[in-house]
């Protein structure tokens, strides 16, 4: 329909005046019927010109307020947090008491039936265990009730072994040389904890080196020998530490031993009636005798018979225990340097050319008369790669296989490759030709098999650690995940905390 | 009421342009339509349908197409005669049989008139008396290919129900057959594996967030080594001594919290979460002041907020290591000393007091 306003009607149309139209509102208005007050912006402020006029010359981007660090009271002291990081705690009181749970004695360590089982460490034994450095940071003793090990079929052996060096027998007073060596996470520091454990409820005198590395890394003093030797270094400070390890761990042993013969070198501080813990104790007193009193203490204790006029209260000695824990750092150069600014081979350093010509047979007599265990683990975690070690190794297990040094198999060094002679010349012992006296031996750690596995797996759930309901085939999943039960990962999946949501 | 414009005669032979709708505005088509479908007006008042496709191109075509669903591009005319019909109605309201105007112009078929007619339907023609009378709407038969095709598709239906049933029956003949053979088979069937299975998302999902706030300048590594000292502290701490006034959500007793140190630190961080936000918003009370609107948070939200407030809480802590810092401020929570839950009821008490400010968001 056509619209009535035509098109010229519209066009006619004239805007209404201005006067009609309500005026434009200025400012918000309330409604007439609110009794609420207006809300108007605040009028902006004239600003104040305190800081003066417009500065042209500095930046005017936005800053970013930067957070002000906390004032701590004091800077952590000095060696605070190497103490907390070396901090080594062996008992979570939130962890369950395993019931049952067995602890390490004489009669079962050699017990086949415990294997796969977990063995506590006897709490008297833990004083000696921590003052030969036997626990590393590292190790999560921490998240368990009290120290334990697992009984694995190389502690049964290793148990068997000392228990017939020490026992009478035909292997009395035998001395084995062994190096332990195996992939990372294997069990080789806790193998040697476990004989450590082992010799102190035999009550053998137990040397350790629990970090090799201290030893070259330029960290405590050295100087040379003497006179006659310019090329050999001593370690005063270290040695005195070496002492006052075995002395606080040996205590008891020592206490019972008197001197056997006399010590020129230490003159008259050593009479006749003198213990063996006072003599060691004259050098941890004196670090600059430090050397010639550890060397009187090894005289002493490999002793087999008084000198005369000694035989008083001469008692036989007992067997002994050395360990050395990561062996690669000492077969290379020292960061040390000599007075012409060479760098001084490891072996040129007494205390470690003193541990490595252990591992040589001995002449005449055994190097460990008494019978005792050398037990020297490479280390997997913090390791240089030396080749010449390598060699070494692989010489040492064709050797213990029968090879002949002379046989076209016998592994040998690329003569290319710049291999360390004198390293490679400190493993290669020949047979010994002293009887009680076992070859150097190659001792390669693997995996758990699944029973000890489960043995292990069942010792963190009893501990209220791991809530799994172990089963043989759960327990055969984790053994394959640790690469075929390699316990340092086991232990990994033990503690791994897994909640199901 | 537009003019019509008689353009054509009906007798003269009209070249035909196809339009797509065509309406009462537009009079000069709808002459142009009324003057063909002429011919055929019997006929399709015959049929009993209002509506009547216009075909274009044929003129033969017939049978009942009302019934049929229509396809999106067929186009909807109404008859030329209808359409005067409307609009005669619109126009004049007077519909008493009498013919109106357009009638009386150009004619209108004799079935309208007698559909709209009761008297003149009485003196209709026999023939076409006994046409109405015979037509039931329905054959006996189709004509039409759709409707036949549905009914196929109804026969088909029978034939799938036979088929299935035989198809069944040899299923369930298999299935008796490996029940038979389950002795065989080694294994029990494998469960789903739980999340934490996956190596992406190996770790709880809070540890995995609580990690990733710990992190700075995205050293990942660095923070996963400070949540496992986090969590070997809560592992080894003595177990907290809860206080009543600001307990943990409810879990496991207290003693047992340090076994399960996911769950423990779990529990800290969602009981000191807040619920809500405050959003500042400006422009709802006009003048440009802000109000305060409390806006809920999604699970992940409120822990995130709690542990930012518990890693601020634990800067002013004064031990040397950041994580024994953030170890400190949880067992600290957890025992009810900390902060945090200050700030918490902080937020909250201003959430409730932000409700009314709700009203003029919405708005």
């Amino acid at each position: 329909m056509v619209s009535s306003f035509c098109w010229g009607c519209l066009t006619r149309l004239r805007p209404t005046p201005r006067a009609v139209l309500p005026p434009p509102v200025a400012a918000p208005r309330a409604a007439a019927f609110h009794t609420s007050t207006v809300r108007y912006a605040l009028p902006t402020k004239k600003k104040n010109s305190l800081d003066g006029p417009p500065k042209y010359r500095q930046a005017k981007s936005a800053r970013m307020k930067k957070k002000k660090p906390v004032e701590r009271a004091r800077p952590p002291p000095v060696g605070e947090r190497k103490a907390l990081r070396k901090r080594i705690v062996l008992s979570n009181p939130n962890a369950l008491e395993v019931e049952g749970m067995q602890d390490f004695t004489s009669e079962n360590m050699v017990d086949a039936r415990l294997r796969g089982s977990v063995l506590g460490l006897p709490v008297p034994m833990l004083t000696q265990l921590r003052a030969v450095e036997a626990f590393k940071p590292k190790q999560g003793w921490s998240i368990f009730r009290r120290p334990g090990t697992v009984v694995r079929r190389e502690t049964l052996e290793l148990g068997r072994l000392i228990d017939s060096i020490s026992n009478e027998g035909q292997d009395k007073g035998k001395s084995v040389k062994k190096i332990v060596t195996g992939v990372r996470g294997s069990g080789k520091t806790v193998h040697l904890l476990q004989a450590m454990a082992m010799a102190f409820t035999k009550q053998w005198v137990v040397f350790t080196v629990p970090e090799p590395q201290d030893l070259v890394i330029a960290h405590t003093g050295y100087a040379p020998l003497s006179d006659e030797t310019p090329n050999l270094y001593v370690q005063n400070e270290a040695t005195a530490t070496l002492l006052s390890r075995t002395v606080a761990a040996n205590e008891q042993v020592l206490k019972s031993l008197h001197v056997s013969r006399e010590h020129p070198a230490l003159k008259s501080s050593v009479k006749a009636g003198t213990t063996l813990e006072e003599l060691a104790k004259l050098g941890i007193q004196d670090p600059a005798i430090a050397w010639v009193v550890f060397q009187a203490l090894w005289t002493e204790l490999t002793a087999t018979s008084p000198a005369s006029g000694f035989d008083k209260n001469f008692k036989p000695r007992p067997p002994m225990l050395v360990t050395v824990d990561g062996l690669s750092h000492w077969m290379k150069n020292s960061e040390y340097r000599s007075a012409e600014f060479e760098p001084i081979h490891a072996h040129d350093l007494v205390f470690v050319r003193h541990f490595l010509e252990l591992l040589k047979p001995g002449t005449g007599k055994p190097t460990l008369p008494n019978g005792g265990l050398l037990l020297y683990s490479t280390s997997a975690s913090n390791n240089p790669t030396i080749y010449s070690f390598e060699v070494a190794l692989k010489q040492i297990a064709a050797r213990q296989a029968g090879l002949n040094a002379s046989a076209p198999e016998f592994p040998q060094a690329d003569p290319y490759s710049g291999a360390d002679k004198r390293v490679i010349d400190a493993f290669d012992s020949s047979k010994p030709t002293v009887a009680k006296e076992g070859i150097l031996e190659l001792q390669t750690l693997g995996g758990l098999t699944r029973d000890e596995a489960r043995g292990f797996m069942e010792y963190f759930a009893r501990s209220g650690l791991l809530r799994e309901k172990i089963s043989d085939e759960w327990v055969g999943e984790k053994w394959s995940l640790a690469g075929g039960g390699v316990i340092g990962e086991l232990e990994k999946l033990g503690r791994r905390l897994r909640v199901t949501d | 009421m537009p003019p019509r414009l008689n353009l054509f005669n009906a007798r003269t032979a009209v070249p035909v342009f196809r339009q797509p709708s065509v309406k009462v505005s537009r009079p000069s088509i709808a002459t142009i339509n009324s003057a063909r479908s002429t011919r055929h007006g019997l006929k399709t008042g015959l049929t009993s349908s209002t509506r009547m496709q216009q075909r274009w191109s044929s003129s033969t075509s017939g049978g009942d197409n009302s019934e049929r669903p229509k396809a999106p591009a067929e186009d909807s005319l109404p008859h030329v005669s209808e359409e005067a019909a409307e609009i005669s109605k619109i126009m004049d309201k007077k519909c008493d049989g009498t013919p109106a105007s357009p009638e009386l112009e150009q004619g209108t078929p004799i079935s309208e008139i007698l559909q709209r007619d009761k008297e003149a339907q009485k003196h209709m023609p026999k023939v076409m008396q006994d046409q109405i009378k015979s037509s039931t709407g329905t054959r006996s038969f189709s004509t039409f290919t759709r409707r036949s095709q549905a009914e196929l598709h109804g026969q088909g239906k029978s034939f799938d129900e036979q088929t299935a049933a035989v198809m069944a029956s040899m299923i369930s003949q298999v299935n008796q057959q490996a029940e038979e053979l389950h002795d065989g088979i080694k294994f029990d069937p494998v469960e789903t594996l739980p999340k934490t299975e996956n190596f992406r998302t190996r770790y709880d999902s809070l540890l995995e967030q609580f990690t990733k706030l710990l992190m700075t300048d995205g050293k990942l590594s660095r923070a996963q080594k400070d949540m496992a000292f986090i969590l070997d502290h809560l592992r080894t701490a003595s177990p907290p001594q809860p206080n009543p006034k600001r307990p943990l959500l409810p879990g496991p007793p207290a003693p047992q919290l340090p076994l399960n140190p996911v769950l423990y630190l779990t529990l800290i961080v969602d009981s000191v979460a807040p619920l809500i936000k405050i959003r500042q918003q400006k422009g709802i009370a006009g003048g440009g002041a802000s109000v305060q609107i409390p806006v809920p948070l999604a699970l992940r939200q409120r822990r995130r907020t709690a542990i930012k407030w518990i890693i601020d809480a634990s800067d002013k802590r004064r031990d040397s290591k950041f994580a024994q810092r953030v170890a400190n401020e949880l067992v600290s929570v957890a025992e009810g000393r900390s902060g945090v839950w200050d700030r918490r009821e902080q937020q909250h008490k201003l959430g409730i007091a932000g409700r009314s400010n709700l009203a003029g968001a919405r708005r």
